[in-house]
């Protein structure tokens, strides 16, 4: 279908991508993998025509193709899903799917009937069912992914490019959306799938494509391949070279977190478990099963209705994010740029803004104390900026993640909040997060973390609490730490789950 | 679009972000040199002390408005809340200068209530800033009209006249009450830990809340900032001017955000210098002084204004889009 053969594309002082050759087939899934900045962007750039490549000839469909812009290689029949959906949320589903292309009656105006009824025409086509004159504002993400896709299906579309579609759906949503590419792949149609998440490209991929510092590493079948050899080919390491050695600690007789009953509606519902000092508590679970409002719930950014929380036995019921950053909590939120970062300032202020009183004198703010507490962060961490008075907004997201680990390794004396500690960072940064986070908890501190990548959930955590719509549904420990018993407990009724597997649950 | 112009459009938007940065003293110095170009007295003591003290009203209210703007908010309710102070002030129809401390006090008091006002609609309420300080001005409008039945009629203190046309040491009083202020809020906002916590507000008021700073009481006191500065600053344009009326200050609350925008302070909050602001102000108020030394009809600087407002406008959508 679509053939790359020998691309190039230089950028000042970066060699986005090296001579890369890249062929996908109709009727085939294949994915394209790489860290941040491997050049798969750059590669769906080319092939979308928003880049004109320096060297190298594409083929499509057989015949040698040269785009000078997106709008011939949509005329092509290529068409990109970006990450960000670009919906009118005012308009109609059916008004979405047709933007720019409604039928029209011979007065001129919008035809809705024939438009409702195409649109209704393409969704089937899609197998999936939404009321397509409802606002598109209305609908859940997965829904507007549809649509998105629903509009490809508008023209005649030869090769589908999705650029990590599951980032924003939860793991069933994400079920839902690969029975919908697989049978858009039986249909002829070329898929070209781009995503972080391994799991998923073994669920979805034929083929994968991977690459690395713009260079093409290998394009294989995906039974060749299992998931260490995958990842090794991604960052030129193996698997078992990406967590550190866990470390269970010795057993404590007081927790140094207790909760008890706590309740935040609508998401969090009778919640009780206890944290260890020196523990890593990973809060698994899917999209939507309360984990992100259950740790807001302790730290105070949202109110709970009922519960006692217990730290270091000492109660604590009413609290607000300043009470708890005194009391020794921190709390990293998974969104880094809306909840975390203060994009508009520099580093050292954004590493010292919990503890803003501890730098304060009589004569105002303590700049040069604040300077050097920035500066051991930075080495501590090995961020790299070239100083302590850089913005944080032009940071790659492995480095601003790290700015937010030295605000709060300042700030938090007790338990450690991690919400989604790795999300959107490559996998190199990730390694490094997960040595830092190995090194907190041997320093003593507690650690709650939730994430949605079940391989980081098992790679590195010593406990795992299993959340579904609100409640905890199960609890594993060592050896049962693995993907399929946390899956079940996060996706069955909870009356099922009662085989025994590790599960004790606090009442 | 291709590479290059992607790489063009980054590079003139860096450019574009290090530009707007000197706009502001640029245009300050360029309407000077043309000022003293037009008229070569102008540089003189005299009359830079003249502009100075015409300037003091406008830049005290523009510091207030400052604090307002890095929080994300706005400040309609200054103009009528400097006249509301005035008439509060006349209403005492005091003679002897020993009340003068009581009319300071309860104007003062009663201003920083106003501030209170419209800073818990804005926080505990959720009411936008451009309608609470909107309909602040009305209500103010309101009750000063009421009380006054449209012909302001009190009296001040012969003292108070020193506040707005006196001199210490040769030095314009309002001038040394601008710089007072001038260097406690430049304080307040570049040195204190407060004014960390207004740029945090103001630059990301969720992560503000998240890392324990009650962003609401920053907001609030940063209104409260605002009115407290539009008080007094109505009670020197009322010692300058010597009479009250209905419209003292009129104008003021468009004059001070174009003031804060021109200097830098952008209006979707967390950016700009209290320096910055006060340039902004003594910008508007050259531009002004030469309308007068070309001897064009007054009107000629509403026009003026009106097409700064516009070139500010064009200032500010540039700098959302990058």
């Amino acid at each position: 279908m679509i053939r790359l053969d020998g691309i190039s594309k230089i950028f000042p002082g970066v060699k986005s991508l090296d001579n890369v050759s890249f062929e996908a087939r109709a009727g085939e899934v294949h994915a394209l993998l790489g860290e941040n900045g491997a050049g798969k962007s750059t590669l769906i750039k080319v092939i979308s025509g928003a880049y004109i490549p320096d060297d190298g000839t594409i083929y499509f469909n057989g015949k040698k193709s040269k785009w000078t812009s997106p709008k011939g290689a949509k005329d092509a029949g290529i068409h990109i899903i970006y990450q960000e959906l670009v919906l009118f949320h005012e308009l109609s589903v059916a008004e979405n799917i047709f933007i720019g292309e409604a039928p029209l009656t011979w007065f001129g105006t919008i035809d809705y009937k024939a438009m409702y009824e195409r649109a209704e025409e393409i969704l089937d086509r899609l197998g999936h069912h939404i009321d397509v004159q409802a606002l598109v504002k209305s609908l859940g993400v997965a829904d507007q992914q549809m649509v998105e896709i629903a509009k490809a299906l508008v023209g005649e579309t030869k090769l589908l490019v999705l650029d990590e579609p599951t980032a924003v759906i939860s793991g069933r949503e994400a079920e839902i959306l690969f029975e919908r590419i697989k049978l858009l792949r039986d249909e002829g149609v070329c898929i070209i799938y781009i995503s972080h998440r391994l799991e998923e490209i073994f669920s979805i991929a034929d083929r994968v494509t991977v690459l690395k510092d713009g260079q093409l590493i290998d394009t294989r079948g995906i039974e060749e391949l299992d998931r260490d050899q995958l990842v090794g080919m991604m960052v030129g390491r193996q698997l078992k070279d990406v967590f550190p050695a866990k470390k269970i600690p010795s057993r404590q007789v007081t927790p140094v977190l207790a909760i008890r009953n706590l309740c935040a509606p609508p998401k969090v519902k009778d919640v009780s478990f206890n944290l260890y000092a020196g523990e890593i508590l990973g809060i698994a679970g899917l999209v939507g099963a309360g984990r992100s409002e259950l740790a807001h719930a302790l730290f105070g950014s949202i109110p709970r209705s009922s519960g006692t929380v217990t730290l270091d036995s000492e109660i604590f019921n009413t609290p607000s994010p300043r009470e708890s950053i005194d009391r020794g909590l921190g709390f990293l939120t998974e969104d880094r740029k809306g909840e975390g970062l203060m994009m508009l300032l520099d580093i050292s202020a954004n590493i010292s803004a919990p503890v803003l009183s501890e730098f304060t004198t009589v004569t105002g703010l303590d700049r040069a104390r604040e300077v050097q507490v920035a500066k051991d962060q930075i080495h501590r961490f090995r961020i790299a900026v070239p100083s302590p008075g850089s913005g944080v907004s032009t940071l790659s997201g492995g480095n601003q993640q790290k700015v937010l680990f030295g605000r709060w390794t300042k700030a938090c004396r007790r338990v450690l909040i991690l919400d989604e500690p790795t999300r959107g960072i490559d996998v190199g940064a990730k390694v490094e997060i997960y040595e830092i986070i190995r090194q907190l908890a041997n320093d003593g501190l507690g650690i709650l973390m939730i994430s949605s990548e079940l391989t980081e959930i098992v790679g590195i955590c010593t406990r795992v609490l299993v959340m579904r719509e609100g409640f905890i549904t199960g609890e594993v420990e060592g050896s049962q730490i693995i993907e399929e018993v946390i899956m079940k407990y996060a996706t069955t009724e909870s009356d099922s789950v009662t085989t025994g597997i590790g599960d004790v649950l606090i009442k | 679009m291709n590479d290059v112009t992607v790489n063009l459009a980054k590079g003139a938007s860096r450019r574009f972000q290090q530009i707007t940065q000197f706009i502001a003293p640029i245009s300050l110095l360029s309407l000077v040199s043309i000022a003293t170009l037009l008229q070569p007295s102008f540089l003189s003591i005299n009359n830079i002390q003249d502009i100075l003290t015409q300037a003091a009203p406008l830049a005290l209210v523009v510091l207030g408005q400052a604090f307002v703007i890095l929080v994300r908010g706005l400040d309609l309710s200054v103009a009528s809340l400097m006249a509301s102070a005035a008439v509060l002030a006349t209403a005492f129809n005091a003679t002897s200068d020993a009340m003068i401390p009581v009319i300071f006090l309860v104007t003062i008091v009663a201003s920083a209530c106003v501030g209170l006002i419209n800073g818990l609609l804005v926080t505990k309420r959720n009411v936008s800033p451009f309608l609470a300080t909107l309909a602040m001005m009305i209500v103010l409008q309101g009750i000063r009209f009421y009380y006054t039945q449209g012909a302001p009629s009190g009296s001040l203190p012969e003292g108070f006249r020193v506040l707005g046309a006196g001199r210490l040491t040769g030095i314009p009083v309002n001038m040394l009450v601008f710089f007072l202020f001038f260097f406690i809020l430049g304080w307040l906002l570049h040195k204190s830990s407060f004014g960390r916590r207004v740029y945090i507000t103001g630059g990301n008021p969720k992560s503000a809340n998240l890392v324990g700073i009650y962003a609401d009481r920053v907001i609030i006191i940063c209104y409260v900032i605002s009115s407290l500065m539009a008080g007094i600053s109505g009670l020197i344009l009322v010692g300058f001017v010597g009479t009250v009326d209905n419209w003292v200050g009129r104008g003021y609350e468009i004059d001070s955000i174009v003031a804060c925008v021109l200097g830098g302070i952008m209006l979707n909050g967390g950016k700009g210098t209290l320096w910055g602001a006060v340039t902004g102000a003594l910008i508007l108020i050259l531009m002004f002084n030469i309308v007068i030394i070309l001897g064009l009809p007054v009107q000629a600087q509403l026009i003026i204004k009106g097409i700064i407002i516009i070139f500010v406008a064009g200032l500010f959508s540039r700098s959302i889009q990058t």
